[in-house]
């Protein structure tokens, strides 16, 4: 919403008053009003004058300049002032406006004496947009041969360039402020002055009514509480007199003639929207307003068809739609040449309805935009009345009087109490009276009057449809009150919520920071993807969750793996050269599942993503080549910190994106939780388009959580002293070592107290498809010192046990 | 032989503390203490004395030795050190400059992470606890509940992603608040930081973002309260102390107002600020007294209980206190941005 100062001043008692647009703006945005911007609000042309070019010379230093001498008072012996310019368009003997030393030109361009080059200059000769009163930059702005010299600018071209623009950024609740007189209710007390007087609008009853020529019928009052509608005829269309086409561009609307900028005059002056019929035009004699019965194609006076459905509120002439009501009038009886008569509708019209119409419709006009906010049922007839004086007095227009009016008691306003120490509760206002939220209220026409020291009986007026209850009006005399008057406290904490309470955030968070401390830089995607980036990595399936209205094809599905996302990231880091990655993520991801309320399961995800060498900087040590069980061992490292499980890790699933030899499923008893292992080189090659080794991890964390690690138990260490002994054995080469050392644990039993593979070996010494496994083991007892003896029976058995079970062979 | 072993003793002190090398100092223990040493020999011939005699300076020779020994350890060490000494001094000095190589460079945390994390660490140290929801809600949660029934004007304030109506992307944290006050009681006192989701794409807009929404309900709580809370938390993340409440509209509280902070670039002079476009103040967040109309939708007596919430953007956040500029390198995810923080 535009309000023009000028306009503004229309509705003040002290219309004259000085008003410092900044201060002024300031006070409403902390009253709840909103300025975002002003517009000219800074510069002054009061020193800005009427000139004539009096002489022209080269300028003795610069070439695009000239150096002119000019006049600024009537008179032959006026005295010559020196402006140097740079306009081509200048002659001698022309009348241009000349900035003397103090303007302030729009852009807060304070006009100095200064030298330009040598050659002094006392002022400027402007062009239309250093005035700010035109686009047109071209050259310098010709003023009339007949203007006056030595006059102001501002009073050659009239008010209108010397105004300020303020620019509301409104709150959907507040549909009375997007009119000048409703700004203006809630500025005069800012101003501390009062709103001005109205004249009453007198018509002289007429021989013919309005409803002697046409009849209007409401099919439904809740879709159209008011209606009124008045006939007015002795019309010529024409040019608006200036002052309206003033009002109206300074805010924003292009004039279109006279009957139309008076209908948007008066939606601007009352908030209230209008519309104007051919009277020619509506054949059977009746206005009806009804829904929408059977979808049908219309045309808008704007000449967009769009289709109607059932539900939209239209205006007929009998059955045929002459009007998208409260949106935009049609093409079929839209204001012509030659009208000579009209029928000026003021009505209000059901918000839910015009809102869902013109959002589906995308038909977002000044109109809709104050409908489907509320409306004023009071204003429906004044802003009736207001039009037709107008039209009447700018133009000697007849209007038939009285209109048809569907309501002709508007609405009746309705009045609450309020207890004031539910203000006080509320606000922390512990001191405010009844007085002085009554004065408060009273300010900006809400009138009240105290019952009791404690409670107020207000009126809750039509120009306000958002008041409704106890808390609107609680809220009112706090914004007037000033929120900056409202004290500071520090409540006691009402912490309730124990460990076992908590969330997940504490969790995630530590997850977040091992990824950390473990070398990994955390990234945040999108949780939308597009399709074939699932695809691409096999993460797509049947299972997977579109957007209904995503932003486009690359913003579609909801990711099934984070994993995708990192890889997308990882190209774009590499693209920009940076080889040595090493990304995380944690999100969520989506997938259906009957048992959520909203069909949809959220899983929160852990993944990873490794490239380059293990180690950063290659100065000093020979670089290594990042493998599966550097990714494994990092895996491995995050879950122990986090969490007690032990996990299990079997051949890979997806093989889309994991090199099928060099990944591995994530098993947590027999429940998957995750997957690990180097892409899939022809992934590598043809997607990602490198050669380096790509490591990646998933993990669900969600399954993992169940296992929080929150506490540690402690083991005293041994007294006694450990005998160690390293074993080596060969065997088949398909014979894990997850089997063999679940093999010796359970042969060795509890005084095995450690066992570690610390070699691996393959080789011809050793004959195809053998290898050669190296173990480190731990004996020690918790209550004694172990015999050499019984040390080596335990071995010899761990010996046998695996050659039986594995056929493992002892290595001399 | 008393004259004799002490000639023998000083002189092998002489002799070990001038010794040059361990060498010549092994060769010494020998000479003295060895099998045919000095002193062996002596000892040997402690037999042929008187057993008086043979007790006395057989106290006399070991007293001697355990000198010698204590004299040819303290040597050793010298020695010892010299030798290191010289090494030492000997060895090529580091470049010192040259990049430190441990195994593992530490990682980093996005900077939404770590501002989630701060207003989370300083709201809990005043008795908030951590909640969260589903990202993926119903319109219940995310509109209706919160007092925005369908057609409120309201809901263009937001542009909603839709799965399949009513399952939307929640299009704010605030559905967490109708979640937590139907599942307890009050007093409640939490706060729910997450993803959310808009279809909003430009310039100050991404689609997705992260929010965090506090909730606070007991029986006596006010618009002072509210302020207390906030400026606290303000203080806290920028060290700032001037904060103004302005009124303004949001379906689910009321009285509601818009949390400007003092411009930290200008600090709230508004000159020439691109920052805070000259006005000296940062939008930051929104806040309200909860709406008796939300403690409807939940089974609370809006005449016994009061409360209030607010909420706000931590990329707007971040970007502040980061100084970061584009609110769409948060999420390109572009190394360089991340290895800064």
């Amino acid at each position: 919403m535009l309000l023009s100062l000028n306009w503004l001043r229309d509705y003040l008692a002290k219309s004259d008053m000085k008003i410092d647009p900044k201060d002024l703006a300031d006070k409403l945005t902390m009253r709840g009003i909103h300025v975002a911007g002003i517009k000219r609000p800074s510069f002054s042309l009061e020193n800005v004058v009427v000139g004539q070019i009096k002489k022209i010379d080269k300028h003795p230093n610069a070439d695009r300049l000239q150096v002119t001498q000019v006049v600024t008072k009537a008179g032959e012996n006026a005295e010559l002032i020196q402006i140097v310019c740079g306009a081509k368009n200048i002659a001698e003997g022309d009348i241009v406006p000349i900035a003397l030393p103090g303007s302030v030109l729009p852009g807060d361009f304070e006009i100095k004496k200064s030298t330009i080059r040598g050659v002094e200059s006392f002022g400027m000769i402007c062009s239309g947009k250093e005035l700010g009163i035109s686009e047109d930059s071209e050259g310098i702005l010709q003023l009339p041969k007949h203007s006056v010299i030595g006059q102001p600018l501002t009073s050659l071209l009239g008010g209108g360039s010397n105004d300020t623009i303020f620019e509301f950024e409104l709150t959907p609740n507040r549909p009375d402020c997007l009119s000048v007189l409703g700004l203006a209710r809630e500025i005069a007390p800012v101003l501390k002055t009062k709103l001005r007087e109205q004249k009453q609008i007198k018509f002289k009853i007429t021989p013919h009514r309005t409803s002697s020529i046409i009849k209007v019928e409401v099919e439904d009052p809740a879709i159209c509480p008011r209606y009124v509608a008045r006939v007015i005829d002795g019309l010529k269309v024409q040019e608006s007199p200036d002052w309206i086409k003033q009002r109206l561009e300074a805010v924003g609307i292009r004039p279109i003639n006279n009957i139309v900028d008076i209908t948007n005059f008066v939606m601007i002056e009352y908030g209230q929207p209008l519309h104007a019929f051919d009277l020619r035009k509506i054949q059977s004699g009746t206005i009806k307003v009804a829904t929408c019965k059977t979808p049908t194609n219309f045309s808008l006076l704007s000449g967009e068809s769009v289709g109607l459905e059932v539900g939209d509120i239209l205006i007929q002439d009998g059955d045929r739609p002459i009007a998208l009501a409260g949106i935009m009038g049609g093409e079929n009886s839209q204001i012509a040449a030659d009208t000579t008569s009209i029928v000026l509708e003021s009505a209000a019209f059901l918000s839910t309805q015009i809102r869902k119409t013109s959002k589906r419709l995308a038909l977002h006009t000044e109109s809709s935009k104050r409908f489907e906010k509320g409306f004023d049922l009071a204003v429906v007839a004044a802003a009736s009345e207001r039009a037709a004086s107008l039209l009447r007095d700018s133009m000697n227009a007849n209007v038939y009087h009285p209109p048809i009016d569907t309501n002709e008691y508007g609405a009746k306003e309705a009045v609450i109490s309020i207890d004031m120490r539910d203000i006080r509760k509320i606000t922390g206002l512990k001191e405010i009276s009844a007085e002085k939220a009554g004065e408060l209220l009273d300010s900006i026409d809400i009138p009240s009057h105290k019952k009791s020291v404690n409670i107020l009986s207000v009126r809750l007026p039509t120009h306000r449809p958002d008041l409704k209850g106890n808390v609107d009006l609680i809220e009112e005399v706090a914004r007037l009150e000033g929120y900056d008057s409202i004290p500071e406290y520090f409540p006691t904490s009402l912490a309730t919520y124990d460990r076992l309470d908590e969330t997940n955030f504490d969790f995630e968070f530590r997850a977040k920071n091992l990824c950390s401390s473990m070398g990994l830089r955390e990234t945040i995607h999108y949780s939308f993807v597009s399709e074939d980036l699932l695809r691409n990595y096999g993460f797509a399936h049947d299972g997977m969750i579109s957007l209904k209205n995503p932003l486009s094809d690359e913003m579609k599905v909801l990711r099934t793996s984070l994993l995708p996302s990192l890889l997308q990231t990882y190209s774009y880091n590499l693209n920009r050269k940076v080889q040595h990655q090493r990304l995380f993520e944690l999100a969520r991801t989506f997938s259906w599942d009957d048992k959520e309320e909203t069909k949809v399961k959220e899983t929160p995800y852990l993944a990873g993503l490794l490239s380059g060498n293990l180690s950063g900087s290659g100065w000093k040590d020979k670089p290594i080549a990042l493998d599966f069980y550097h990714v494994k061992g990092l895996v491995e490292n995050l879950v122990r910190q986090l969490t007690t499980v032990k996990l299990s890790f079997e051949s890979s699933k997806n093989t889309t994106i994991y090199h099928p030899n060099r990944s591995a499923t994530i098993k947590l008893g027999l429940k998957e939780v995750g997957s690990l292992g180097e892409i899939h080189p022809v992934v590598r090659d043809s997607i990602l388009e490198t050669h380096e080794p790509v490591m990646l991890f998933e993990l669900n964390l969600e399954a993992l959580r169940k296992y929080e690690r929150t506490t540690t138990r402690y083991k005293t260490p041994s007294k006694f002293p450990a005998i160690e002994i390293d074993l080596a054995f060969v065997v088949d080469r398909n014979i894990s070592c997850h089997a063999v050392l679940e093999n010796m644990k359970h042969t060795g039993g509890e005084l095995l107290s450690d066992v570690s593979v610390f070699d691996i070996y393959e080789g011809e010494s050793i004959g195809a498809s053998k290898k050669s496994m190296a173990f480190h083991l731990t004996f020690q007892s918790l209550e004694r010192t172990l015999q050499d003896s019984e040390i080596q029976d335990l071995k010899n058995r761990i010996l046998a046990n695996l050659k039986e079970k594995h056929g493992a062979e002892l290595r001399s | 032989m008393i004259e004799q072993i002490n000639q023998i003793r000083a002189e092998a002190h002489t002799q070990i503390f001038s010794a040059p090398d361990p060498e010549a100092l092994d060769r010494l223990r020998v000479h003295y203490m060895g099998k045919k040493g000095i002193l062996t020999g002596l000892l040997h011939q402690l037999k042929d004395l008187a057993p008086e005699k043979r007790r006395e300076m057989g106290a006399v020779l070991n007293e001697v030795k355990t000198n010698l020994e204590q004299d040819l350890k303290t040597r050793q060490t010298e020695l010892k050190r010299v030798l290191m000494n010289r090494e030492i001094s000997e060895a090529n000095p580091l470049d010192v400059s040259l990049p430190g190589t441990y195994a593992i460079n530490a990682g980093s945390l996005h900077p939404i992470t770590r501002v989630m994390n701060d207003v989370v660490q300083i709201l809990k140290r005043i008795g908030f606890s951590v909640v969260t929801g589903p990202e993926v809600e119903l319109e219940f949660y995310n509109f209706e509940a919160l007092n925005t029934p369908e057609d409120h004007p309201a809901r263009d304030m937001q542009d909603t992603f839709y799965i399949n109506p009513p399952v939307l992307l929640r299009s704010h944290t605030s559905p967490v608040q109708i979640r937590t006050m139907k599942d307890k009681k009050p007093p409640i006192q939490v706060i729910a930081p997450g993803k959310v989701y808009r279809s909003d794409y430009d310039l100050t807009h991404t689609p997705m973002f992260h929010q965090i929404e506090g909730l606070m309900v007991d029986e006596h709580l006010s618009l002072a309260d509210l302020k207390g809370v906030l400026n606290y938390l303000i203080r806290n993340l920028f060290e700032t102390r001037s904060l103004r409440f302005r009124p303004s509209f949001f379906p689910f509280t009321e009285p509601s107002a818009e949390v400007d902070m003092q411009c930290i670039q200008c600090k709230g002079k508004g000159t020439d600020c691109r920052l805070c476009k000259s006005t000296g103040w940062l939008e930051i967040g929104g806040c309200g007294m909860v709406h008796p109309n939300v403690f409807k939708s939940v089974g609370y007596d809006p005449d016994k209980y009061s409360g209030f919430a607010f909420g706000m953007g931590i990329e707007r956040i971040a970007m502040l206190k980061y100084g970061i500029d584009d609110l769409r390198s948060f999420f390109e995810n572009d190394i360089r941005m991340l290895e800064q923080f």
